[in-house]
């Protein structure tokens, strides 16, 4: 076959394939069109998980007669100017290809009428057949309607999934715009059903509205600003953490992003506080100036490139850390009725609230049973588990250990059933971070190095927390393409009869999966984490009284004795007040 | 046939502890939890075996009015013949069962088939290695074990290596941060062996020594050890498979090169460490060692805790001034076994090995610990 040069539409339908992906795509370019051009309001109406039918509806600026056929045309656009205008983009679109993407692959009709004008005007644009302009009844604004998606590209049809799950893409989608946008009223309607309605508020009303209710008294402001660049957003507490990362919306200037590194820094500022598997409830709206971030870099520009993005992870990081601080360590400034549980139901009335006012107007205690199962999901996995300021446990309490795994005792609140290990393992981590900054810790030298095999990236790895891992003690140097030789360990390991191979193995491993993310910081409360896992006295150990008595007491002594340092709780408590209720004594 | 005997309680009840302290602790097998009693030719002989380690002991101060066998669950044999307030007992076989009567009391136990008891080995005359006293042997388990690992990866260092050349034995143990070599003499025209030995079965020896002059014939093959205590009253025989896998090459880990040689005397060193080690904690478990011509100055310092400051004369001090820090429990541990006044310790550099050595038949090696 000869060399052509493609025909227009041929073109449009490769570049379709970058842009318009799946409804949920076609979702995001025009409703970010109608932000760029200024609406109020946006209507999002969708049939079929917006396969059969997608229109956005605004109250924007709208386009004159004459501008609906350069709207549709490729690389036609009101936004950018010059090649100089890409440096410092400041409206969501620029590209100027996707209405001409999905003119190309759907039935595309756009509806759109400027203030100034008697009437409106419409343009379709049937699977790349530009068809003339015609005049229209319509509001100021525009509406752009999409219909049969894929319908004559079946390749492309084969990879949407059912109704149901590309519905729920289109709500994601707007309700990341919408959090990046509280200044705009968003609607979304499926099948006749609304699904989001979300009034014009400020930022963190719209927060609350988009991410669920029980968010209300869970949030922490974050307002951290360096070097020109500004991070806002309002985060959740340990407890509102969640199984996947869908309650995370990340906003780089209005528009919602994608990005790991800045996902990895909400991680790290949360790391001790939840479990590794668990991800934070999290808004975060990123000011970057436009000259100091490049979105061009993928169609969808839910990717971009920061020209410093060292700086970017450390302003995210290190403002949500300072927020979590001042929320964990001046517990009295927290509201007393908002530090209770963030769980269902069931658990929420085991383990309720300790505020009296707010527990007594809740529900009659005869609509509630104490539901063991969930009790001993809760005390299992402690996954909704509140979370409690640190609580001073007056001296010479009874404590009690059951089943060689949790203790009991009280305090002026109630009951507190205690998980031993992971109390002591926090304890035994707060002492090994302060032991650390007291200097290195003592480092046992081994008679023989002891050979551990270990991947390249984890040797590598290993080189570049080198001097971190000679602070506490360990003395590895490579001694093959895969394996390491351990000259020192710390002495605390052979002390509580670690096994060495063992624990280097783990270590090179977690280095290697870390990589070059790991700063030196992370990189040392991982270790230390590690070691304080192996020194803590585990489930099964039975304790004499008196070490039962001091780990209690060390739970007051500790900073985050809430939760062990893999973010699993430590202490569960059953007020009193709900135990008068459960035993109908009010 | 039915076994029936009378035997002294006192002499029974030791050689039941000693004996019950081979039965395996847990396993699905309940024979291996078993003592097996065989009474014949007027004597009794105890057995048990874990499956890896086995113990024989032969008892004489009874009368037989019956021989027979029983095997029966060596915790309650043990505990009852131990509990018995009579000097005598009477015990009756009947079926599997054993009938123990002793003063006012009657127990009976159920037993299993002495027939299902594993074959234990009898020891072979023909490959004996050497012989040494029993009390120079037990001596020198004491030096050796306690360094041994314990639940290592490497197998073979959570047992102890015997090693003889010659008339020269040593048993050597480590557990990769020290080396604890014990060396005696003994009998033997063999070609010299080299086998690693579970620390269970050597744990055993003290117990057996009962009669430090009584000889100990040793035999090796080739996956198993066997140990005679001709001990008179009390004549055992303990058997052992060997840990496989290769020791690591202790010669080489004994450095030759110090430059400083300091005389304590064992006690005053001993307390000086004890009190050093008082404001140590698992996190900072150290002692900076300062020598110097006419004083070693102990220190220790825990953080939160407190420091401590002690002061010990060496007796001697060869070399120049040096700071090295080890772990106290390390230094204790030798000083405990060791049983001469004096020791020696020579030290190479701070981040080098210090070795401690007692006479000619102990050698002690230590990694510092780096602060």
């Amino acid at each position: 076959m000869p060399i052509r040069r493609l025909a227009e539409h041929v073109i449009n339908q490769i570049a379709a394939g970058e842009v318009v992906e799946r409804p949920a795509s076609v979702a995001k370019e025009v409703i970010e069109n109608a932000i760029d051009a200024g609406a109020t309001r946006i209507d999002v109406r969708i049939e079929g998980g917006g396969i059969d039918l997608l229109e956005v509806l605004d109250d924007g600026g709208g386009m004159p007669a004459h501008e609906l056929p350069l709207a549709v045309a490729p690389h036609a656009t009101s936004k950018v100017d010059s090649a100089e205008d890409l440096q410092h983009i400041a409206t969501m679109g620029f590209r100027g290809e996707a209405l001409a993407s999905i003119g190309s692959v759907a039935r595309l009709e756009i509806r759109s009428r400027i203030a100034s004008d008697d009437s409106g005007s419409m343009i379709v644009v049937d699977h790349g057949a530009v068809e003339e302009v015609q005049p229209v009844a319509c509001p100021t604004g525009t509406r752009v309607t999409m219909r049969g998606l894929f319908a004559r590209v079946p390749a492309r049809r084969r990879f949407l999934k059912r109704p149901q799950a590309e519905t729920s893409r289109v709500r994601r989608v707007v309700r990341d715009l919408a959090v990046a946008n509280p200044e705009v009223a968003f609607r979304l309607v499926s099948q006749e059903r609304t699904m989001l309605d979300l009034p014009a508020t400020n930022q963190r009303g719209r927060f609350i509205a988009a991410m669920g209710s029980e968010l209300t008294d869970e949030l922490l402001e974050v307002d951290q600003e360096r070097e020109g660049i500004r991070v806002l957003g309002l985060v959740g507490s340990p407890a509102t953490a969640r199984p996947t990362s869908a309650h995370q919306v990340i906003c780089l200037n209005g528009r919602p992003l994608i990005d790991r590194s800045i996902r990895h820094a909400i991680k790290e500022a949360y790391r001790g506080l939840i479990e590794s598997s668990r991800h934070p409830t999290v808004a975060l709206l990123l000011e970057v100036p436009p000259d100091r971030v490049d979105v061009n870099v993928h169609p969808a520009k839910t990717e971009v490139r920061f020209r410093d993005d060292r700086l970017v992870y450390s302003i995210v990081r290190r403002g949500i850390e300072a927020a979590l601080a001042k929320a964990d360590l001046t517990p009295a400034m927290r509201p007393t009725g908002g530090d209770g549980p963030w769980a269902p139901p069931a658990e929420r009335a085991l383990f309720g609230p300790r505020d009296r006012t707010s527990t007594q107007s809740k529900s009659s205690p005869s609509t509630q049973r104490f539901d063991v199962p969930a009790a001993r999901a809760a005390m299992g996995t402690g996954t909704q588990a509140p979370e409690y300021p640190v609580e001073v446990i007056e001296a010479a309490q009874p404590v009690v250990q059951i089943h060689q795994t949790f203790l009991v005792t009280q305090d002026a609140e109630g009951l507190l059933i205690i998980d031993q290990h992971a109390l002591h393992e926090r304890v035994m981590f707060e002492k090994l971070m302060d032991r650390l900054d007291a200097g290195p810790l003592p480092s046992q030298r081994l008679l023989m190095p002891e050979m551990v095999e270990a991947s390249s990236e984890a040797i590598e790895a290993v080189d570049s927390i080198g001097p971190l891992i000679e602070r506490l003690g360990f003395d590895l140097t490579a001694a093959g393409p895969d394996v390491v030789a351990v000259h020192a360990v710390p002495s605390l390991l052979t002390e509580r009869r670690v096994s060495i191979g063992g624990f280097v193995s783990d270590l090179l491993e977690r280095a290697g999966e870390l990589g070059s993310m790991t700063d030196t910081e992370t990189a040392a409360r991982e270790v230390l984490d590690m070691m304080a896992c192996k020194a803590a006295i585990k489930a099964g150990d039975a304790l004499t009284h008196r070490e039962m008595a001091d780990l209690v007491s060390m739970r007051e002594r500790v900073e985050r004795s809430s939760n062990c340092p893999h973010g699993r709780p430590t202490t569960l408590r059953l007020s009193i007040d709900e135990l008068e209720r459960r035993f109908g004594r009010r | 046939m039915s076994l029936k005997m009378m035997c002294d309680q006192g002499a029974l009840a030791d050689a039941l502890n000693t004996v019950s302290a081979v039965v395996a602790t847990r396993t699905p097998t309940p024979v291996l939890t078993c003592i097996k009693m065989s009474a014949s030719n007027g004597r009794l002989e105890l057995s048990a075996t874990d499956g890896e380690i086995s113990l024989q002991l032969a008892l004489d101060r009874l009368e037989i009015d019956s021989d027979g066998e029983v095997l029966v669950p060596a915790d309650k044999i043990t505990q009852i013949i131990r509990e018995c307030i009579d000097p005598t007992v009477t015990l009756e076989s009947e079926g599997h069962a054993l009938h123990i009567n002793s003063g006012d009391s009657h127990f009976k136990i159920y037993g299993f088939d002495p027939a299902e008891a594993p074959p234990l080995e009898p020891f072979d005359d023909s490959s004996v290695d050497c012989t040494i006293p029993a009390g120079r042997l037990a001596s020198m388990v004491a030096r050796s074990l306690f360094a041994a690992a314990v639940e290592h990866t490497r197998y073979a260092i959570n047992g102890v290596l015997l090693d003889r050349e010659g008339k020269r034995m040593r048993l050597v143990a480590t557990d990769g941060r020290r080396l604890a070599m014990a060396s005696g003499d003994c009998q033997s025209d063999a070609d010299p062996t080299r086998c690693v030995i579970p620390g269970k079965a050597l744990s055993l020896i003290r117990r057996l020594a009962s009669d430090p002059e009584a000889p100990v014939q040793i035999s090796v093959a080739e996956s198993r050890i066997m140990l005679r205590f001709g001990d008179a009253d009390c004549p055992a025989t303990l058997g052992s498979s060997l840990v496989e896998g290769r020791f690591p090459p202790f010669e080489d880990v004994i450095p030759r090169d110090h430059d400083k040689k300091v005389v304590f005397n064992r006690e005053l060193l001993r307390s000086a460490i004890r009190r050093a080690s008082l404001l140590t904690n698992e996190e900072s478990r150290s002692v900076r060692m300062k020598f110097e011509s006419s004083r070693v100055t102990l220190t220790s310092h825990a953080p939160e805790m407190g420091e401590a400051v002690v002061h010990v004369e060496p007796k001697d001090y060869s070399g120049e001034e040096m700071e090295i820090g080890f772990n106290p429990n390390y230094i204790a541990d030798a000083l405990k076994v060791a049983d001469d006044e004096e020791i020696t310790f020579e030290l190479k550099a701070a981040n080098k090995p210090g070795v401690i050595r007692c006479g000619r038949d102990f050698t002690y090696v230590l990694m510092p610990v780096n602060v």
